[in-house]
């Protein structure tokens, strides 16, 4: 094992067994050791949700362009990219599932599913890209021909693209929130996810000591060229919206940028997770130190763009007058994580990277796929 | 119109009769708080002695007892008319007059006595909107109840048909098919859908649950007592206009306990309802029109 897996285990048990701590509690304490309440519905837990399938659409990109496209550079990636898909999807279904007024009830999502809700298709889309990605990890293991691996992981890019967009519209579709109804949302969710997951898997592909030169050239291109176009989507979505001046809309946008966690957008969001990668992934492309930074800051920085759809909206009253009205314990407008909100999704987290990293102990590298 | 005056004052119109309706429709506690006032069996109040020697205006009398048909009297038989036709023919409204709302918040706190709302829990917030600058301010007061839409965004989104429009217009939740998302939450304009996330009063103040908080809740005719833990906690919730009230005959409790006697309640489908006949006014205005949601409560502006 190399130091650098060693210090992800670390880490990753370290994790989980502080967050145990936020586990325990949720399920002792129910909702009530949590913040979101009746007038801010959803809060770190969906966040952390939709930043981790953002991740898992990311990285299954890297597994379409290496068995679905053949880029032979990127096929040593492969396991790893599998692996990071997998356990990242775990990991937001575990947070969302965690986040459920009535977790025991999930299986209505599958028995009484409502065709006409987003969420409820979702739920299916997650268990068929589940099962893909098992059926993708057992094929590649077995070394079966590589024209079945191909057609399938071609398949699944589909299959990730509606559900990467559908969780985009899951959001998208609620006039009642003005920031998220956007046709743009989709598409935001889409480039926000693929950024994240392949920053992730060339981080980890640095760590792992997997990265080739010429992947991570392709890496730092893609990964660059996703950062740029996330900029320009934001700054058409942001300045239109500010310009416009529709006041539901350009409420949240000034939460945002100007609000009481301004820092979360100007210094995790712009800073660590644009600015210094950018800056990295142009000047110090070359390295793998700089190459991995890049990539772990943008990893890192990834949920300030899900915290930052999902609760400046939310936190901006459907009428000014219900600030007021009838306050109290789970009525307020004012959101910001508990403790034991922070630890459970350090939990969900850390479990996730060990499902990553058991996984990539037990999946031998393949001679045929690589990786 | 006067709202206070039924334009067609009917049998019961009559000081006796309003006597023998209030005997029957009103329970006894609601009866001995307001049937004296009403009935003119109250004594008018008069300023003391000492009121007196320091030179306050007496009060001789009462305001005016209400004159023709009471409009709680004329809501109750709307309602009985609009019971015996077949449920998909009713469309229950509500119309809340603005200019009579005083914000007292009665409807708020009888909404949470009848339904034992729980903290972080409301279906009937009472908002209150101030309007232009010193000397020319004006304060309004907005109660907000469910506004039942005829097109409930928060239906759709639900991923397990949880939440539904009843024949009769009103949006209700299977409290045991719900697997508390809160996606319906998020997606009402009004923000009218609470979550219950497990809170008690007595948690806060002693840490013992009081016995208030053990009562079971009449909602949905299920009487589901919160203390064990289960559902209605961990569920969205909201205002259904006191569906279980309604079905039995009887207003809802903000209708019935509105003080300034703003609130009213019908079928708007019944075109002599007292309802449609105040929908049916000029000064009628629906919140968040533009939401295409045809809300079925209207408020008098
Ligand atoms: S909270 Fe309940 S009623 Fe609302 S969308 Fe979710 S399952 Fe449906």
């Amino acid at each position: 094992m190399k130091p650098a897996e060693k210090i992800l285990w670390v880490v990753a048990v370290v994790g989980f067994l502080i967050g145990l701590v936020g586990l325990v509690q949720r399920i002792t304490g129910g909702h009530t050791v949590a913040a979101y309440n009746t007038y801010v519905p959803w809060g770190l837990w969906v966040a952390a949700y939709a930043m981790l399938i953002g991740v898992s659409v990311g990285a299954y990109l890297i597994v379409a362009l290496a068995y679905g496209f053949r880029l032979k550079a990127l096929q040593p990636l492969g396991r790893v990219a599998l692996l990071t898909a997998l356990s990242a999807l775990a990991g937001g279904l575990l947070a969302i599932w965690l986040d459920l007024g009535h977790p025991a009830r999930f299986f209505k999502l599958f028995f009484s599913t409502n065709v006409t809700s987003v969420m409820g298709v979702m739920a299916w889309l997650y268990v068929i890209y589940g099962v893909l990605l098992l059926v993708l990890i057992y094929l590649t293991q077995r070394e079966v021909e590589t024209g079945v691996v191909r057609t399938l992981s071609l398949l699944g890019l589909i299959l990730v693209v509606i559900f990467g967009g559908a969780e985009g519209s899951l959001f998208g579709v609620v006039g009642a929130q003005a920031l998220w109804e956007s046709g743009l949302t989709p598409i935001l969710f889409l480039v926000e996810g693929a950024l994240s997951g392949a920053a992730l898997v060339l981080f980890l592909a640095v760590l792992l000591g997997r990265l080739e030169a010429d992947a991570g050239q392709l890496l730092r291109w893609l990964v660059l060229g996703l950062l740029l176009g996330l900029v320009v989507l934001e700054w058409a979505e942001f300045s239109t919206a500010l310009y416009a001046g529709i006041p539901a809309r350009s409420e949240s946008l000034r939460v945002i940028l100007f609000g009481p966690f301004w820092w979360v957008f100007w210094f995790v969001h712009v800073g660590l997770g644009l600015l210094i990668p950018l800056l990295l992934l142009i000047f110090a492309g070359r390295s793998r130190a700089g190459l991995a930074t890049a990539g772990g800051l943008i990893a890192l920085a990834a949920i300030s763009t899900k915290l930052n759809l999902v609760i400046p909206a939310l936190v901006v009253p459907e009428f000014e007058g219900l600030k007021t009205a009838f306050t109290g314990l789970g009525l307020t407008f004012d959101y910001f994580p508990t403790l034991t909100e922070w630890l459970l999704m350090v939990w969900v987290v850390s479990l996730a990277a060990l499902i990553f990293l058991a996984g990539y102990r037990l999946l031998k590298p393949l001679a045929s796929h690589g990786g | 119109m006067s709202l206070d005056r039924g334009s067609e004052a009917g049998p019961l119109a009559s000081e006796e009769s309003r006597r023998s309706f209030l005997g029957k429709f009103a329970s006894v506690v609601f009866a001995g708080l307001v049937a004296p006032a009403v009935l003119g069996d109250t004594e008018p109040v008069r300023a003391g002695p000492a009121a007196q020697a320091e030179g306050l205006v007496p009060v001789v009398e009462l305001p005016e007892p209400v004159e023709g048909e009471h409009p709680v009297q004329r809501m109750m038989e709307d309602l009985q008319r609009a019971l015996q036709k077949p449920v998909e023919q009713r469309k229950w409204a509500m119309v809340i007059d603005l200019r009579k709302c005083t914000g007292c918040n009665g409807c708020n706190v009888a909404c949470i006595t009848e339904n034992k709302l729980p903290p972080g829990v409301t279906y009937r917030p009472v908002m209150t909107e101030t309007h232009g600058t010193y000397p020319n301010v004006a304060r309004r007061f907005v109660p907000r109840p469910c506004m039942q839409c005829e097109d409930p965004p928060c239906v759709p989104v639900c991923p397990v048909h949880a939440t539904w429009k009843r024949a009769d217009g009103i949006v209700v939740i299977d409290y045991d098919q719900c697997i508390g998302c809160r996606y319906c939450i998020t997606a009402c304009p009004y923000s009218a859908r609470s979550f219950d996330s497990g809170y008690f009063y007595g948690d806060f103040e002693g840490g013992e649950r009081q016995p208030y908080e053990l009562l079971p809740s009449p909602e949905y005719g299920e009487n589901r007592t919160r203390a064990d833990g289960g559902s209605p906690i961990g569920n969205a919730r909201k205002c259904h206009f006191c569906l279980h009230r309604i079905e039995r005959g009887e207003l809802p409790a903000c209708t019935l306990s509105c003080m300034g006697r703003a609130t009213y309640f019908g079928d708007m489908n019944d075109p002599k309802s007292l309802v449609s006949e105040l929908i049916g006014q000029p000064n009628v205005m629906r919140l968040k029109e533009d939401m295409g949601t045809d809300p079925k409560v209207f408020y008098l502006v």
